[in-house]
Formats: C-alpha cells, sequence, structure tokens
C-alpha cells in the first residue's frame, strides 16, 4: 500500500456516485485512482448490496463480495433523491463536485430538476456521466436492460456458446463491466477537455454500443461480404477441428491450444514432446509424420483451397486429434501449460478462480490485494489492479464504506449542517 | 466535420501497438482528438491486415476488416526496427510524441529500445504505456499468446457456457476488444490529467493477465473469501428466474440453418416482472402453479420453468416479442446477430456505425465513438491507413527530415 503522501491521478477530483449497478465498476475505477468518490445510497442502503456472494455465505448488506469488490475507496453517505431536503443536500455538493456518475432512466433526473442543464445551474462545469443500457435517446432508450439483455442486444452473444445450445451469455457482468469502462474513459476524456477549456459536458454512454466492438470480425463479414459469424463452440475464426487447437481435457481439468498459429512454436515441436515421453504412437510414421511437420495455419487455409483432398485430410486431422487428446489427458493442467509455454507452445491453462489465486506469475506480482476489515477481524484478499501506473499507483486506500459511513463527515463536517438538523432529517427520511 | 470540437486536440500519440487491444485503445484517443501516428513495419505486418473478412474480391494488406476498424483516423507510418536508423527515428517520434504506447512482448520492446528508462530520457515527460500479456516482472514474463489463449488463462472459458461442457469459451478473444483497450485507456487518460497538473509523465503497464481478470473479480473474491470454487452455469444468475435464452421461431419458416435462427434473452428479477410475463403469455395454468409465485420457487424449478416459457417463444418473431415484452415492463432483448446489430433502428438513430470509404476496401462500418460526448462528441476522422499511407507525410511533418534525408532512408531500407 502507498505511504499517504504517494501522490493518485485523480486526487482533485471529486465525484459523486448515485451509480447503479451498470456503472459501480466506473467509479471504482476513477476512486482506484484517486479520486473523492461520495456513494450517494438510499437511507435504506444500495440495493447491490444485496447481491451475493456474500462473506461466509453470511446476507448481510455489509458483506456482499459482490458489492465490496466495486465500492473500493468510496466514502458513503445516504441521501434521498426523492425527497426535497435529501435533494437539497446534494445540490449542495454538486456544487462541490466535478463529476456526477447515474443511471437512471433517461429523464429521472430531468424530472427532478437535476438532469445536465439542472447540475450547470449549481455548477457550470460539472461532467455529468449516464450509464444506461441503451443510451440516452433513440427507441430502445427506456428498455429495462440487465446485463444479459445488453449482450443480447450487443451482437456478443450471438457469437457464443455451442450449437446445440442456446446463445451463452459471457460470466458475471460483463455488458455492465464494458459499460463502465468506456464510461470511465468518456469522463476522463471530458475532464481534459474541462481542463484545458474550463467547459463540462453530458457523457451518454449505451451498454450495447460500449459491447459493440467486442464482436470482433462479425460486423465486419456481415457489412463486407454478408457472411454472417454463428456461434460454433471453441472454433471461432477456424471452421473445422484442428489438431491442437481448441480445448482438451487434462487429469485435472483444460487446457486451451493454439498451436502452430504465428508466433508460437510449430506442431513439430508438440510432436518432439510427444515423442519424449513416449506418447507419440503412429504419428512418427508416414504420413503422419510429414502431415504433422507441416500443419500450421497456412496449411489449413491452403486445405480449402483445394478442396478434392479435403476429405481424406481430414480423416487424417481427426486421427492426430485422438493421439493428441490420449498425450493430454495424460498430464496435468499446469504441466502442460508451463511445460507447453516452456517449449514456446501456444497452451493456455483453462483457469478457475483457484488457479488464479495460485498463478504463479499472479502471485510474484501480488495481484491479489490485502485489505483490512476491521468489522469482520479480517483481511479480505481483493482483486488486484487493472493496471499499474508508476507515479500515481493504483491503490486501495480507504476499505469499502459501511452504509452511511460518512454521514457526519460529509454533511456536517463539510457542507456545515447542524448535527440536530442532521438528526431532524434523518428521522423524516431524508437522510 | 470542420469547426467540430475534439476533447484531446493536440495530444499526440506514437502508437507502436498490434494485433486488438492496443490499436483499439489508440484509435479510441484518435477518434476523440488526438493526434495518432501509428507505427508499423512491412517487415512485421499487423497479422489483423492478413485475417479476414477481406472486402469483396479484394487482396493484400489493406482490405482487411479486422484491422480497418481498430485503424480508423491515424497515420500510418512504415519504419523497420530492426535497423539502427529506424529506431532512431522511433527516438524521434516519442521526442514529438505524448503518449507511447505498445503491446509487443517485453523482449521485443527490450529489443528494440523501447524500454521506459529510454524513453524517459529523450522525453521525460512522456506517458509510456506497455500492454504486454504477462507483465515486464514475473516468471511467466515471455509466455506467449495473445486473446485466444489469455482467455482461458484469466477464467473465461472455465466460467462461460453450460455446465455439462468443456469450457469452450466465449467465441471470439474476448477481453481484446474493450477490456483490454479500455482499460489502458482510463490509465493514459488519467496520467495524461496528471501530467497537465504537475509536468510529470509516467511508465504505465497494463498486463493483459491482470487486465483481463478484474471483470471475474466477484468469483475471484469468492474464492479468495469462501474458498469456493464457481462453475460455469449456462446463462443462470442465482437470484433471477428466468433468466436466459429463449428459442424463437425461425427467419424462414422450417429452416434450421444457424443464421436462421432467432433467440430471445428474457430475465425477471422481481415478482412483478414475473407477473407481467405470465399476463404477456397470456396467463397459461402452468405458470399459475404456486410454485413459480417466488423468485426462490422460480429458480429452484427453472428447467420446467424454461420449458413453458420456451414453448410460448418459440412461435414468435424475436425482434417483434421483445418490443412487447419491454412495454410490459418485462427485460428482454433479441439476441442480435451482426445483420441485426447493422440493421437495428435504435443504433440508426443514434448514428452507432459508421460508414466510412477507404481507397482499397471501398465503403464499410466501422464501430463509431464508444460513448458520446455532448459538446466533444468524437469522430473517425479518417478511414483506417494503407500500410505506409502517411510515411513521408510523418517524416516531413513530424519527424522533420528533408527531401534528400527520406530518399536516402527509403533506400536504405529503413522506411519499410
Amino acid at each position: 500500500m502507498p505511504s499517504d503522501d504517494t501522490p493518485a491521478a485523480l486526487d482533485d477530483i471529486r465525484v459523486l456516485d448515485l451509480a447503479g449497478e451498470i456503472s459501480q465498476y466506473c467509479t471504482k475505477l476513477l476512486a482506484d485512482l484517486g479520486a473523492d468518490v461520495i456513494k450517494i445510497e438510499p437511507p435504506e442502503g444500495d440495493p447491490v448490496r444485496g447481491l451475493p456472494p456474500f462473506y461466509h455465505d453470511e446476507p448481510d448488506r455489509e458483506k456482499s463480495l459482490y458489492w465490496l469488490n466495486l465500492n473500493t475507496n468510496k466514502r458513503s453517505i445516504t441521501l434521498s433523491m426523492a425527497d426535497p431536503e435529501g435533494r437539497k443536500l446534494f445540490e449542495k455538493l454538486v456544487a462541490t463536485a466535478d463529476v456526477v456518475v447515474e443511471s437512471f432512466q433517461p429523464g429521472y433526473l430531468d424530472g427532478l430538476g437535476l438532469g445536465y442543464e439542472g447540475l450547470t445551474k449549481i455548477k457550470p462545469d460539472i461532467i455529468l456521466t449516464s450509464v444506461t443500457g441503451f443510451g440516452q435517446t433513440g427507441p430502445h432508450a427506456h428498455y429495462k436492460a440487465p446485463d444479459i439483455v445488453g449482450t443480447a442486444m450487443s451482437g456478443i452473444m450471438w457469437l457464443a456458446g455451442h450449437p446445440q445450445d442456446p446463445p451463452n451469455m459471457p460470466p458475471l457482468q460483463q455488458g455492465y463491466t464494458s459499460a463502465s469502462i468506456i464510461a470511465a474513459a468518456g469522463t476522463l476524456t471530458a475532464l481534459y477537455h474541462r481542463d484545458v477549456h474550463g467547459e463540462g459536458q453530458h457523457v451518454d454512454v449505451s451498454m450495447q454500443e460500449a459491447l459493440s466492438i467486442a464482436q470482433e470480425t462479425a460486423m465486419q463479414s456481415w457489412d463486407m461480404l454478408e457472411l454472417l459469424r454463428n456461434r460454433n463452440g471453441e472454433r471461432g475464426m477456424i471452421p473445422i477441428n484442428v489438431p491442437g487447437v481448441g480445448s482438451y481435457e487434462c487429469k485435472d481439468g483444460y487446457v486451451f491450444g493454439y498451436v502452430g498459429a504465428p508466433g508460437g512454436a510449430a506442431w513439430s515441436e508438440l510432436l518432439g514432446w510427444m515423442i519424449e515421453e513416449g506418447a507419440a504412437e503412429d504419428l512418427t510414421e508416414e504420413p503422419y509424420l510429414e502431415f504433422c511437420n507441416n500443419l500450421n495455419l497456412r496449411f489449413l487455409t491452403e486445405l480449402f483451397r483445394d478442396t478434392s483432398t479435403l476429405g481424406e485430410k481430414i480423416q487424417m486431422l481427426n486421427h492426430v486429434d485422438e493421439v493428441l487428446k490420449r498425450f493430454i489427458a495424460s498430464k496435468g493442467k499446469w504441466e502442460m501449460y508451463e511445460g507447453g509455454q516452456g517449449r514456446r507452445l501456444l497452451f493456455g491453462i483453462a483457469s478457475t478462480p483457484e488457479d488464479i489465486a495460485r498463478n504463479p506469475q499472479l502471485q510474484y506480482r501480488q495481484w491479489l490485494t490485502p485489505v483490512e476489515h476491521p468489522e469482520l477481524r479480517d483481511t479480505l484478499q481483493y482483486p488486484g489492479p487493472p493496471y499499474r501506473l508508476s507515479e500515481t499507483p493504483w491503490a486501495i486506500r480507504r476499505r469499502p464504506p459501511p452504509l452511511g459511513e460518512h454521514n457526519a463527515e460529509i454533511f456536517e463536517g463539510e457542507l456545515g449542517v447542524k448535527s440536530e438538523e442532521l438528526e431532524r432529517l434523518s428521522a423524516a427520511g431524508a437522510v | 466535420m470542420a469547426g467540430t470540437k475534439m476533447a484531446l486536440d493536440g495530444v499526440k500519440v506514437a502508437d507502436f501497438s498490434w494485433f486488438g487491444a492496443g490499436p483499439i485503445c489508440a484509435e479510441h484517443l484518435a477518434t476523440y482528438g488526438a493526434t495518432v501516428v501509428r507505427v508499423e513495419s512491412e517487415t512485421r505486418v499487423d497479422a489483423l491486415r492478413m485475417v479476414q473478412p477481406f472486402a469483396k474480391d479484394k487482396t493484400g494488406y489493406n482490405v482487411s476488416g479486422y484491422f480497418n476498424n481498430y485503424n480508423a483516423g491515424k497515420l500510418d507510418l512504415t519504419l523497420n526496427l530492426n535497423t539502427e536508423k529506424g529506431q532512431e527515428l522511433a527516438c524521434r517520434l516519442v521526442g514529438w510524441a505524448d503518449v507511447f504506447l505498445t503491446n509487443f512482448t517485453p523482449r521485443v520492446v527490450e529489443r528494440w529500445g523501447l524500454t521506459y528508462d529510454k524513453l524517459s530520457a529523450i522525453n521525460p515527460q512522456i506517458i509510456a504505456a506497455y500492454v504486454p500479456m504477462q507483465g515486464y516482472e514475473g516468471p511467466h514474463r515471455d509466455f506467449l499468446g495473445f486473446g485466444q489463449v489469455l482467455t482461458p488463462v484469466t477464467g473465461y472459458n472455465h466460467l462461460s457456457g453450460f455446465p455439462q461442457r468443456p469450457p469452450i469459451g466465449l467465441g471470439t478473444n474476448y477481453p481484446d476488444y474493450v477490456i483490454n483497450p479500455g482499460h489502458t485507456l482510463v490509465a493514459i487518460l488519467a496520467a495524461l490529467r496528471y501530467r497537465r497538473r504537475t509536468g510529470k509523465g509516467q511508465r504505465i503497464e497494463c498486463a493483459q493477465i491482470e487486465s483481463s481478470i478484474c471483470p471475474l473479480g466477484p468469483a475471484i473474491f469468492d474464492y479468495t473469501a469462501n474458498g469456493r470454487v464457481q462453475e460455469r452455469s449456462g446463462n443462470g444468475l442465482p437470484y433471477a428466474a428466468p433468466h436466459g435464452a429463449f428459442r424463437c421461431r425461425p427467419l424462414s419458416p422450417g429452416s434450421t440453418a444457424p443464421a436462421h435462427e432467432q433467440w430471445i434473452a428474457i430475465a425477471c428479477f422481481t415478482d412483478e416482472e414475473w407477473r407481467a410475463l405470465v399476463e404477456a403469455m397470456g396467463g397459461p395454468a402452468w405458470a399459475k402453479d404456486p410454485k413459480f409465485g417466488s423468485a426462490t420457487g422460480r429458480k429452484e424449478h427453472e428447467a420446467e420453468l424454461e420449458q413453458g416459457i420456451s414453448g410460448w417463444t418459440a412461435e414468435k418473431d424475436a425482434q417483434t416479442l421483445m418490443e412487447e415484452l419491454q412495454r410490459r415492463g418485462v427485460p428482454a432483448g433479441a439476441v442480435q446477430s451482426a445483420r441485426e446489430m447493422l440493421a437495428d433502428e435504435h443504433l440508426k438513430e443514434r448514428g452507432y456505425y459508421v460508414y466510412l470509404d477507404h481507397p482499397e476496401a471501398g465503403r464499410t462500418a466501422y464501430d463509431g465513438p464508444p460513448c458520446k460526448l455532448s459538446k466533444t462528441p468524437g469522430q473517425l476522422r479518417s478511414p483506417a491507413p494503407l500500410l505506409g499511407q502517411h510515411t513521408e507525410q510523418v517524416c516531413k511533418e513530424v519527424l522533420g527530415l528533408s527531401d534528400e534525408e527520406i530518399a536516402d532512408l527509403l533506400v536504405a531500407g529503413v522506411l519499410q
């Protein structure tokens, strides 16, 4: 953990965080780079505090690991945006803020007089970042958009999964995460512009648009050639089974291979390894020997140019693949990954969360980040940094806040609300 | 669009990257106004230039839709970095730049003399962003890979798809396109602001293995805090049911072609949403069974629930059904293919996809600005560059070389 006087990239920025689930990773990114992020929760708490998994499986608004992961370095106050007195306090905070991040239905804040125009009356150079499923305008702007709706509508779900299964959603909340990353980038771009020209603006982020570029080549294939990419299991862009490409089962899990791709060692290297371990079977004999030694992506491209021998070649490919499957099945996944990479063979372990926690590279780099939780009398290992900045390091300086932890500090200490007044507001449900 | 304000106007970027993560990051910088010089070489052509799809009936390095989509708005300089003179010119470019970016492997970056200590000696204010696979330090530093291999290594494959299948992944090199370029972009922009305040540049390392895992944080946290190894669970969520993709009628009646499939994602998080769905289905008897009356009951009997819903969606058109369900307050979205994305009326109204005229590939679609800034909206100012298209221009205007010097460098094979 850097010392208190280590500078942070965004330590001059205050962010008011009205973010729902879709945009909490955005404000986390800003907070972990040093922004003062004030999380504004309704008096009953952010609903995301109710999402699993929970610490030791104890459902409790202070123990959602999902929420904790998204709320490092933030301060929490409670304030009801539905209550006029709550909104008065919010307005006072806006006057001190650089950025407001929100993800209400488009038009909700406008209805309260606190949309972009309303905010500029309080703070002329404010930046408002709005993150929703489909953005602020257009016929779908008001659609309900949980993550799966965003990933479905963005074209990426269509590409994922086995042809016999329904299309697969990506794991966890990739639509929310992608929208949040783009929102953080958009906010910082707007901040840069504000720094130079003194004007704020409204940043409009759509989960659907944020994800679109992750269709890989699918959009261009349709646009340029009217060729539609469909989900085809693990093959991605390759239309047939190719030995060394795809998932292989090991003794204790899976590895993924991409042998023969540019950059990595050739199939002959893999065959050499199999020979060393007495597992090459008849691949050391012709016609397989020469076939294996020529097996690369260029060979495959040629294969499809001359389709007359395709049937015969596919039989050979399948045989080689069977032998390879037996070889890999006799090995552990770490042995396959580290041993393969040691030979410059493109193999990757299909990591489980446990493998990630035990990954020697990540351990060496101390990626998992310990954070003390005095209330739990425990130190939790948090997912670590997405990036390392040499002068202004990413850091968890503050554990995520219990609900309303900073009410007194901010309302009384910063806004000068008297404590009796705060009690009255609290009793009235405003804070 | 002359006169359009650009947020990053005046920011200069030396883009020594290739494949996906680096070029996409630099493209976004260009979209919001930065001047980006993409450094390439004929001796080591970006593999994406050789990957399909290629413009109809065209061949060569300049017509790949894959490459072109990630490189709009850039100037392209070819430079042979395996020559001493090429490395010298690279240093001059770094002297000009505010931001340096590369995702070549540490070994190659070191060989070309592009490490931070060297660059900061030339330009102390440089923001140098390195986007290696595994990072510059650690026992796996020199492991090979790109998106296809990184996706399983970082846990995506294990956690995606249905439990009875092997970990087949997402059908794409998923973290290459938003997660890694996006994180890198955030770090660069934060560092740019910091530099503006303090005059200090810095080194950024966005190791793709670390960046890619972050979005899977809750599953990692569940292991470190609870010792639980989460497994893939199809399209399910523990706290919503239904939550999945349901088959609709094929686009052509009777067709079983994958391209003709239609699916709709439907998710109910509340009893209210479920009741609205039941009403939309016309209140069938099976759905009124009390066991489906609560979220826990629906989750417990999810297979039966899905069967019932699938029976109803099977004859529906996905887009029409989506509109109806959304009107009733049920979260729903058609599982769109690229074909539907390009025809999506909502995206059209927002002007998301941008069509640019490319001298060799013709008029093609590009992903537009990733978000909309009301006063500095961002713009793809030119199509992807041809390989080496701006070599002469960059040599003159950026590196300040004379015509004679350029001619000598060309003859010596430095500018290729």
